[in-house]
């Protein structure tokens, strides 16, 4: 097939397969005949935390490597990014974009109306691969969404990627995922009514940066150099499962509040504990480590 | 052959892999660590023969390729940023002993501020130790470089280590398409290592000593020329290398639509591929814009810069790293050689810290060197992509 430069932005959380489906994708489309590139959004990878990933086709040899600002297909492997992150920043007046969610495309309002395909990738990931990593899900329905790469390339792909990292086994179910969710995806056109979230970002000025590489309180918006210092950046935010506690069953052993690795687990005077939910993540391991099963990992970002 | 998908990293190791490397010294550093993880896997899979020495730090890895060189066998490495700086003290024994290791270099940023993103600065801060040194465009030209490093730094005329310096991310994190050559392709290529100096216990030498005055200006001067006589064998292993596998770069440097150009940008790295883009739309506007592709920093192209410049009224120069007050390292270095000819040169800072050079950065450089190229004035030195006025 013959096609111009396509470019394509996924956004997902950490943890959700968004670096490898822009691979597969690209794979995919040099499994065609095809040139294509796939890289992530540079940042520390998180579980839980926004990311992006991008990916270009093309039929020539792709020279640029900039970021992509003005997509071609948008991929949301998170319903819920279309809350926190302008997301659709960009899309093509006649893009098109592909999102992980239950409701219908009608129902979907992006911020921007395209031709657009939703699929409960979620459910089909839990179904084949027993975990929420939605990207060979996601990736049916790309195909079904635009004709520029074939199923059975995409089954090649994704055969190859998963299973050089993964095994024949994880191969085989990421396939059966693309599979169902190419047969599942609805196609129709969503809705373009909302204004786009957006992040506040303290953006300065080289003459506004303070002298020095300082992280500290009493300087702007309490950072002075980077992403967010952490009382503006609740990070609780990526939270996807929320611990719940116990007391009643609670052994006072402190394990739970030693072996948090963010240091939100508070410790009362009389050594019972609680939470501090603006920066739990959801990781778990206080309800791993419990002897007394005092903590439960619970679904969802709300407690 | 076989087309594979994957990142420059990988691309690097392959490459490392396909040379018969023997020996890989390493200490890991992101965005570097993709390329020894690799390599060690080959070893481990009994893919390469060679061995894996994790070392305690850079300067113990490249003090034990020094090591293995010496030793006479092929030695490979591959750093980034600090680990690059913390080998700085070792770097300087390789060129003037003589010793061809082949090194990649993950272009990174040095703190503070620190931060895991592309800049030139690590590298550009070891332009002056002897090492040559070759910034790379795409996966397959990371691929293809490192091959050709070998050969170049083996070359007898030469004998010179080579750093193969790739954007970090940009590069070593982007999958990308590659052609990755066969074992007997690249073994006609490249054929096995016959070292000049070998360490034998059956014959002490001492390699390295104390030098006093009476000789080390002649060694610095002998080290000199054969830096200066590389360029001749890099265009020769570029040119057996187009023949061997169908691909060619250019050698030092490489053009873009320059033949009849007005106004032209240089970049070297990553930064190349925006460029043209760039120059493809500036000419689907009639506007006669070119592209000069640099490709070595050491040796540097000071003649062929005189002859590819002659007829450009002006040209920019990107630099993805700062020579405080002064622009950027390859700025100067241009300015430099152009210096006795009409071409009016400006610098270019764009992607520092790892800010990505978007098409707009890339347009507002190109029309900034084009209102030089009409004679107006335009600052010598202006940075793209920067959060408030300049001063």
């Amino acid at each position: 097939m013959g096609i111009a430069l396509y470019e394509v932005r996924f956004h997902g959380r950490g943890g959700q397969g968004a670096v490898m489906a822009a691979q597969t994708l690209a794979e995919a489309a040099v499994i065609e005949g095809m040139h294509a590139q796939a890289f992530p959004y540079f940042g520390a990878e998180r579980r839980g935390a926004p990311v992006t990933a991008f990916a270009r086709i093309d039929e020539r040899k792709i020279s640029i490597k900039s970021q992509v600002y003005e997509p071609d297909l948008l991929v949301v492997l998170d319903e819920t990014l279309l809350d926190v992150e302008p997301v659709a920043r960009g899309l093509k007046a006649d893009g098109r974009a592909v999102i992980n969610t239950r409701r219908l495309p009608t129902e979907i309002d992006l911020g921007v109306e395209v031709e657009c395909a939703t699929v409960p990738a979620t459910t089909i990931a839990m179904e084949h691969l027993k975990a929420p990593i939605v990207n060979t899900a996601i990736l049916g329905a790309v195909v079904r969404m635009c004709a520029l790469v074939s199923m059975e390339s995409m089954r090649e792909a994704i055969e190859s990627r998963f299973g050089e990292k993964f095994g024949e086994a994880a191969a085989r179910t990421n396939v059966a995922a693309a599979a169902m969710a190419y047969q599942q995806a609805a196609v129709g056109r969503c809705k373009g009514e909302r204004p786009l979230s957006s992040r506040e970002e303290w953006l300065p000025t080289w003459q506004e940066v303070p002298i020095g590489v300082a992280l500290g309180e009493g300087v702007k918006g309490g950072v002075t150099v980077g992403p967010g210092g952490a009382r503006r950046n609740l990070t609780g935010s990526w939270r996807v499962q929320t611990p719940r506690y116990d007391k009643g069953k609670c052994v006072r052993c402190l394990r739970c509040w030693f072996s948090c690795p963010e240091g939100c687990i508070k410790r009362e005077e009389d050594d019972y504990v609680r939470w501090d939910l603006n920066y739990c993540k959801g990781c778990g391991i206080c309800a791993q480590v419990c002897p007394a099963k005092a903590i439960a990992i619970i679904k969802g970002g709300q407690g | 052959m076989s087309v594979k998908v994957i990142s420059g990293d990988h691309a690097v190791a392959y490459a490392a892999k396909l040379a018969r490397t023997e020996v890989v010294p390493a200490f890991p550093i992101t965005p570097q660590t993709l390329i020894v993880e690799r390599l060690a896997e080959f070893i481990n899979d009994g893919e390469l023969d060679a061995d894996f020495i994790p070392a305690d730090s850079e300067h113990s890895a490249m003090s034990i390729a020094i090591g293995a060189s010496a030793g006479g066998v092929r030695a490979f490495t591959a750093t980034s940023s600090q680990g690059l700086a913390l080998m700085h003290e070792m770097l300087y024994a390789v060129p003037q002993c003589r010793l061809p290791i082949v090194m990649a270099n993950v272009n990174r940023s040095l703190g503070a501020a620190a931060g895991i993103w592309v800049e030139h600065n690590d590298s550009m801060a070891e332009r002056d130790s002897g090492w040559l040194q070759v910034y790379v465009e795409d996966n397959q030209e990371a691929l293809d470089a490192t091959l050709m490093a070998f050969r170049l730094a083996e070359d007898r005329r030469v004998l010179l280590p080579v750093m193969v310096c790739l954007d970090g991310f940009i590069l070593s994190h982007t999958v990308e398409r590659v052609e990755v050559p066969g074992q007997e392709e690249v073994d006609r290529f490249l054929p096995r290592f016959e070292p000049c100096t070998v360490l034998d216990p059956a014959e002490p030498k001492l390699i390295n000593p104390i030098v006093p005055p009476e000789y080390a200006m002649e060694m610095r001067y002998q080290l000199d020329r054969a830096v200066d006589r590389s360029r001749e064998v890099i265009a020769e292993v570029d040119a057996g290398f187009g023949k061997a596998f169908g691909r060619s770069y250019g050698g030092l440097l490489d053009t873009y639509r320059l033949e009849d150009a007005d106004f032209a940008l240089l970049t070297l790295g990553t930064a190349t591929g925006l460029a043209r883009a760039a120059v493809d739309e500036l000419r689907s506007e009639g506007k006669r814009a070119g592209l000069i592709k640099l490709r070595f920093m050491r040796p540097f192209p000071f003649q062929g810069l005189r002859e590819k410049a002659e007829g450009l009224k002006a040209l920019g120069v990107l630099d993805r790293s700062v020579s405080f007050n002064g622009g950027g390292p390859v700025y100067t270095e241009v300015a430099a050689a152009l210096c006795n000819v009409p071409t009016i040169v400006t610098g270019h800072v764009a992607g520092i810290g790892g800010r990505d050079i978007a098409p707009d950065h890339m347009r507002e450089m190109f029309a900034l060197v084009e209102r030089a190229a009409r004679g107006e004035r335009v600052r010598p030195v202006t940075w793209h992509g920067l959060r408030g006025e300049m001063e």
